[in-house]
């Protein structure tokens, strides 16, 4: 392909015993774009974005990622990615300190350098009161915020985000969203999946919602709607969903 | 790429030191002292060892022993783990793998990491190369070839490792995978059994091969230096190495949800299980036959229980008949005469980390919502332990019906006979389990057939708390012997029975009083993840 596009995905298909959990998807996400995937619960969000990562191989298609194809180069494009993850792949047995430092010598930076950085990008998500504190303990919110700093410890390209602000409080949420545009605004590219919808709204400028593993609708915020319609509006009226006015008698 | 070993190694070091504040001290103590007896039995097999090696005279036998002692040392290494289902620890991939770090480097650890399954046998070629060193008649380069035996089952163990990982996580076809293994591991007991003990005996006794990596290893660190020793040698290494490696590189690409969902019929809407499942509420009411039902449905779909189920009548008969039989013509022995017995108490400690040990680990998001839900921890307990009975009781029945299908010498004697002691031994440990699980939680993947921790706590406590369990159990074999009666036999089992029933409750209580007590620490502990190596 070798694309320009910060990720391009053709025709990509996971399929898991019988059911295709991706079905054919073709994407592409230009550079320095915030770009919302948006799907309903099992749509195949999770999975694509475990594609994109390297964590599950695709059954058939292609991913390229900052014009590189993976998992071809793989080492490369990783190298060049931010992540914030699904919380299971952070350490619960280190500080917030040490997971940011280490994370930052796995992306081959100095030890003396990962680990200012580290200070640095706890200070800013204010997560340094409890330096001895475990990832284990910490709440919620606090786990997407190291995730969040550690995603940013080797200055990325390209940032592929899976729900960062789920369970963050609002002040969290208000710094995450500013370090994200302001990296948009340095050239940077997102890939952000989330469920809260008037966030995607605010934030992205391009959107595309995934429907039973197929891309059923993509574009820019403006080509989406149809007059005064919000995102949740197209949402619902793009994934078929309709609110159901009876409830259960016992209810 | 050394920058990124050194990080994952420095990533696990802070993991280990931060955990060790979170571990009761009563614990760390228990696991220091045990841990020391166990590595310090070895180590002193080993002084033993170097001892004998270091004798010049004695340098003729050391050409008989070491080959079959080598032998023996490359079987404990690749075949123990598989016995105990625990394959010692390893990286975590799947945190590692969105990072940029080169395969050979994730290797490279994860070939260090083989160790873990194999540091007793390196404490003993440690002692034995100290000895060849020491020895006057043995040149001093020679002992140092050891080295190559230990790359030879490192790297065997890592292909081995992702192998049987990789093979286990398919579902239905994990049971058969697991079959076959069986069968081929089994190999030279069903020879012995089915009387090839003749070709079994010239197999040993002949002058071994020089092909096989064990007598090339034992001539060159006897220094019997020979050009094709080496090579010999270096090729099983380079051979196990590409083995390894593949393996390795293929367990990098694979998907275990892919695998899992391969088996997987999504049109069977009721489980073949389902008239064990709704056994308890036949005879018991909500909540306690809610809490069992729920039990036998997660557990029969864990691969991890799943695993040492069928092991345990399966893999248990094949393991332990040669022994009890041997020989068509040997007379009766004490093991023949209660093989059932043998296997029943050896299926129940493969049983045991999923049922007893660690009894809220397995489906540990349930252990928050027992705490939240209006029901009496002592009916969660006794729940769990009915559950477990009855699995055990389950585990019983098949080792007995497949010693009938495979006409094995049973009597309605030794059926009963069996039961009892599993029972008696069964209310022992559940004594000490219940407390293990809420004094020791351990957050553990059931999804895993295998386990990672070699040497965990929780296997310590098997290895020491599993022969005392057995004690009222002995007591009645030697009422026997003594008084040459079974009703001696019986009667001392019976009175370990009230023992043990008193020993239950006793322990019932203090369990509770630590569930109020440690709620939120077992919460924690159970909700806790691992650092970049699962150990």
């Amino acid at each position: 392909m070798g694309s320009d596009a910060a990720i391009a995905v053709h025709d990509l298909r996971k399929i898991y015993g019988t059911k295709a959990a991706v079905d054919g998807l073709d994407l592409e996400v230009p550079r320095g774009c915030f770009f919302g995937f948006l799907g309903p619960n099992g749509a195949g969000k999770t999975t694509t974005i475990k594609m994109l990562m390297g964590l599950a191989p695709p059954t058939s298609g292609s991913i390229e990622l900052l014009g590189l194809p993976m998992p071809e180069q793989a080492l490369a494009v990783k190298g060049r990615i931010g992540l914030v993850p699904d919380e299971t792949l952070l350490f619960d047995h280190l500080t917030g300190l040490e997971f940011t430092e280490f994370v930052g010598r796995l992306y081959g930076l100095d030890r003396s350098v990962a680990r200012e950085r580290s200070r640095e990008l706890l200070v800013l998500f204010e997560l340094d009161s409890e330096p001895g504190k475990l990832i284990g303990d910490y709440s919620k919110g606090m786990r997407k915020r190291v995730a969040m700093a550690a995603a940013l410890i080797h200055r990325p390209e390209l940032f592929l985000l899976d729900e960062p602000f789920e369970g963050v409080d609002a002040v969290g949420a208000r710094l995450m969203k500013d370090i994200l545009l302001d990296q948009v605004r340095r050239g940077a590219t997102m890939f952000l999946t989330s469920h809260v919808l008037e966030v995607v709204e605010r934030l992205c400028d391009r959107v595309a919602i995934i429907h039973e593993g197929r891309l059923v609708k993509s574009g820019t915020m403006a080509e989406l709607r149809t007059g005064s319609e919000t995102l949740e509006d197209v949402f619902v009226r793009v994934v078929g969903g309709a609110p159901h006015a009876e409830t259960l008698d016992w209810l | 790429m050394w920058n990124q070993i050194r990080a994952i190694i420095w990533a696990q070091w802070r993991s280990t030191r931060n955990h060790l504040p979170h571990t009761s001290i009563g614990g760390l103590l228990f696991t220091t002292v045990l841990t020391a007896l166990w590595y310090g039995s070895f180590a002193f097999v080993a002084v033993f060892a170097g001892i004998l090696f270091s004798r010049p005279e004695e340098l003729d036998a050391f050409h008989k022993i070491l080959p079959p002692s080598l032998l023996l040392c490359f079987l404990y290494w690749q075949v123990i783990p598989v016995l105990l289902t625990s394959m010692g620890a390893s990286l975590d991939l799947r945190k590692l793998l969105v990072y940029p770090i080169p395969k050979q480097a994730l290797f490279g650890i994860e070939v260090i990491l083989r160790v873990s399954t194999g540091v007793e046998m390196l404490l003993l070629l440690t002692g034995a190369a100290v000895g060849l060193w020491l020895n006057r008649a043995v040149p001093r380069w020679a002992p140092f070839t050891f080295a190559l035996f230990v790359l030879f089952n490192l790297f065997c163990s890592t292909g081995v490792r992702d192998l049987l990982a990789r093979l286990l996580a398919h579902k239905r076809l994990r049971e058969l995978i697991i079959f076959l293994f069986v069968i081929t591991a089994a190999l030279p007991q069903l020879m012995l059994m089915r009387g090839s003990q003749g070709r079994m005996r010239q197999f040993f006794n002949s002058e071994p091969s020089s092909f096989l990596p064990w007598t090339a290893t034992a001539r060159l660190a006897l220094g019997e230096f020979s050009w094709s020793s080496l090579a010999v040698m270096l090729a099983w290494v380079l051979a196990a190495y590409a083995f390894g490696r593949i393996q390795f590189e293929r367990s990098l690409r694979f998907d275990a949800a892919e695998a899992g969902a391969r088996g997987s019929s999504p049109k069977r809407k009721v489980s073949r299980m389902e008239w064990l499942y709704q056994l308890p509420n036949a005879i018991l009411r909500d909540p306690l036959a809610a809490l069992i039902e729920k039990e036998l449905r997660f557990l029969s779909r864990a691969p991890r229980f799943r695993l040492v189920f069928l092991m345990g009548f399966s893999f248990g008969l094949l393991i332990w008949a040669p022994i009890a039989f041997g020989r068509a013509s040997t007379p009766r022995s004490f093991l023949s005469d209660n093989y059932l017995t043998l296997v029943s108490v050896y299926a129940l400690l493969l049983l045991s980390d999923a049922l007893f040990w660690n009894c809220f680990g397995f489906d540990r998001s349930a252990a928050q919502v027992y705490f939240l839900v209006p029901v009496k921890m002592s009916t969660v307990l006794a729940g769990k332990n009915l559950a477990a009975a009855l699995w055990v009781l389950m585990e019983i029945v098949a080792i007995a019906v497949v010693c009938a299908l495979l006409r094995l010498p049973l009597t309605g004697l030794q059926i009963l006979e069996a039961f009892a002691v599993t029972c008696v031994i069964t209310l022992f440990i559940l004594s000490v389990g219940n407390l293990s699980s809420l004094y020791n939680p351990r957050a553990v993947n059931p999804v895993k057939a295998m386990k990672t921790a070699a040497q965990s706590r929780s296997q310590i406590l098997l290895i020491f708390s599993f022969p005392l369990t057995l004690i009222p159990v002995a007591l009645a074999y030697l009422a026997r012997y003594a008084f040459d009666t079974e009703w001696a036999f019986f009667g001392v089992l019976l009175f370990g029975a009230v023992v043990g029933t008193l020993v239950y409750f006793y322990s019932m209580q203090t369990a509770l009083q630590a569930a109020g007590e440690r709620r939120e620490r077992i919460i924690a502990a159970l909700s806790r993840g691992e650092g970049p190596i699962e150990s």
